[in-house]
């Protein structure tokens, strides 16, 4: 009996991969027979598990470009119609999960660009992705991403050494020299910390504290935040996703800190106001990168207005990098004449930013440098008075 | 989880007051419990108990992904009336922390009473000792099993809908305690209340005076630590019964 038991247990999850595989692969539909060629895009990235929500916005960003794309009748390359595909798998925020399923994406998709928003699954797929040839849309401002010498990865978002500079300058000056770092505890916390501490005091700064908090362990930060707040430091570094860095915000002002914040790409102001009241009032003082619904693209207003249509709340730059960077693929395959080949694609990615429509440049990206990465001015908002400010940045 | 999400449900869709909405979510959650227990548990009762567990996990996977289908993956923000920050001497609290403590309290003591004075209680304490000998001194198993289950579902509810507005509600928000309280189980000793207070007590307190005077990146080591020296000197845990099986 218990035999019977274990061995249906065994048996049902076999059965089930053995009908998911079938499942996809029957899916298949890198070029379907009619007239329409149909062009498939990769996506893998986390979307179940606790980084979900932030996956699931990414992929919102690609489903909309391709939504509009299909909409307006595809797109011509090589006298070919094509239309586009997103063939998107969830990978739980893992790089082994990356690649395993970037080469599923390959081989039973023949997807010539994956898409990956985080910067372990893009360097788990770096190191193949030369040989089988697809393009990494790497969504992360990781700079190590780009520095491999990979020919074939794309940096969407700018480099988070960018930030330092503006972030250190503007805290330092409006509040003081003392610094209590609490990034997450995730790899790319801790690359950040390691980028802004020296940095921070070569400025002439002194890190008073320095830990980490890890958003998928502690349910509270009382006892993070008292230990930081300690040694009376007058900037708070913090970040991680928007939603628990915002409560973390608050937490500290509940226990009297009135210094500033430094915030971490990763959390997006507009995201943490939501969460702390929808006012900035709590967050006075913060310092982080430009929400896109205050940025001032040409494509920014347009895109904004059909999110939120379409999904009832304000984008994040996520989704909006994302979406411009379909349109960028688009442009470039067109330029090159060629929807298959990741290194002739690769090539005219420049092409592809120059021929950009103005009205979808949600944002304005000038070129691509040798190493795969999108240049473009930083923008940084700080909170004044309630009100979001720009800071420019030199 | 599942009890954040539909006091939180109750109370933006609904718009029913804060504690109304914890109040119905002990119902509906209990009565999912209680489901569970027919659905799953019943049928399994004769099973080695590592199915009950294998079961429990699927569950669990299950609610999680079941959460995300309706309500989506995304961060969600309880709000609560009691807000205000109380600052008492050197010490700042909220006031939704004191009534976290407050509560728990209660609950606990209100627990334990009804598992000691009450003939229900003493049921549920016969048939964790041994079901078919509960069964053969006249308790109905059934009906005991059906409010355990119910119990358990409502306790959930009542912690996870007074701790999420100091944290988020989110589908894997339940990962955050639920290895802390399998430490804390086994640490008190299985099927013990007063154990379970104690050992909640040495993890919290290991926890956060590990944090603040040695470091808090190695806060769960010291925590873990602690639990493998205990359990090396009283492998039953603290409380276990000196039952013989």
């Amino acid at each position: 009996m218990i035999k019977r038991l274990l061995m249906s247990f065994l048996l049902i999850p076999m059965l089930l991969l053995a009908a998911c595989a079938q499942g996809s692969s029957g899916g298949d539909g890198s070029s379907s027979g009619g007239g329409d060629k149909v062009v498939t895009l990769g996506f893998t990235g986390p979307l179940s598990g606790p980084a979900a929500s932030y996956g699931e916005k990414t992929l919102r960003g690609i489903e909309m470009a391709i939504e509009e794309i299909n909409g307006n009748g595809g797109f011509e390359v090589n006298g070919e119609t094509y239309t586009l595909k997103i063939e998107s798998l969830d990978d739980q925020y893992l790089p082994n999960e990356a690649a395993a399923n970037a080469q599923r994406l390959v081989q039973e998709s023949q997807t010539p660009i994956i898409f990956s928003p985080h910067s372990g699954g893009i360097m788990a797929m770096q190191v193949f992705n030369e040989q089988d040839e697809f393009i990494i849309a790497g969504y992360s401002s990781e700079p190590a991403i780009t520095e491999q010498g990979n020919s074939l990865t794309v940096r969407i978002p700018p480099r988070y050494d960018g930030y330092l500079e503006p972030f250190t300058e503007y805290s330092m000056e409006r509040f003081g020299t003392k610094l209590a770092s609490i990034p997450t505890v995730t790899q790319y916390g801790q690359d950040w910390a390691n980028a802004l501490l020296p940095h921070w005091e070569a400025a002439g700064g002194e890190v008073v504290h320095e830990s980490s908090v890890d958003f998928s362990k502690d349910t509270d930060f009382f006892t993070i935040l008292t230990n930081a707040l300690e040694s009376n430091p007058d900037v708070l570094f913090i970040g991680g996703p928007s939603e628990p860095t915002a409560k973390l915000a608050q937490q500290a002002r509940e226990l009297g800190f009135g210094g500033g914040f430094i915030i971490m790409d990763q959390a997006k102001l507009d995201e943490m106001k939501l969460v702390v009241g929808d006012s900035y009032e709590l967050l006075e003082g913060s310092i982080g990168t430009m929400p896109l619904i205050h940025s001032e693209f040409p494509g920014t207003p347009q895109f904004v207005e059909k999110y939120r249509e379409k999904y009832n709340e304000d984008p994040g730059s996520e989704a909006g990098y994302h979406y411009v960077s379909v349109y960028i693929f688009v442009e470039a395959m067109k330029a090159a004449g060629n929807v298959e080949d990741a290194k002739e694609i690769y090539a005219h990615i420049q092409d592809g930013l120059d021929n950009l429509p103005e009205d979808k440049q949600v944002y304005v990206i000038e070129e691509i440098d040798e190493n795969g990465g999108f240049v473009m001015t930083v923008r940084v908002a700080a909170v004044e008075n309630g009100e979001i400010i720009e800071i420019t940045a030199d | 989880m599942l009890g954040a999400y539909i006091t939180l449900t109750m109370m933006t869709a609904l718009g029913v007051h804060y504690v109304i909405s914890i109040i119905v979510s002990i119902f509906v959650v209990g009565v999912v419990s209680v489901l569970l227990e027919r659905l799953v548990f019943f049928p399994l009762r004769e099973a080695p108990p590592i199915q009950d567990k294998v079961a429990a996990i699927g569950i669990l996977l299950f609610l999680e992904a079941l959460a995300q289908l309706i309500w989506g993956p995304h961060y969600l923000q309880m709000s609560t009336p009691f807000n205000q920050v109380i600052a008492i001497g050197g010490l700042t609290i909220t006031l939704q922390r004191i009534i976290i403590v407050i509560t728990a309290v209660t609950v606990m003591i209100l627990l334990w009473l009804f598992l000691k004075k009450t003939y229900m209680g003493a049921s549920i304490m016969a048939m964790a000792q041994n079901r078919d000998g509960a069964s053969l001194v006249g308790i109905n198993t059934n009906k005991v099993a059906m409010i355990t289950f119910f119990i358990a579902g409502g306790l959930a509810a009542i912690g996870a809908s007074l701790t999420s507005p100091i944290n988020l509600v989110f589908p894997g928000m339940g990962h955050l305690v639920i290895l802390k309280a399998f430490v804390i189980i086994i640490l008190g000793g299985m099927g013990s209340v007063p154990g379970a207070i104690l050992g909640g007590y040495i993890l919290g307190f290991t926890e956060a005076i590990g944090a603040t005077y040695i470091s808090n990146d190695y806060k769960d080591i010291i925590a873990f630590v602690l639990l493998v020296i205990i359990l090396t000197f009283k492998p039953q845990g603290i409380f276990a019964r000196e039952e013989s099986k």
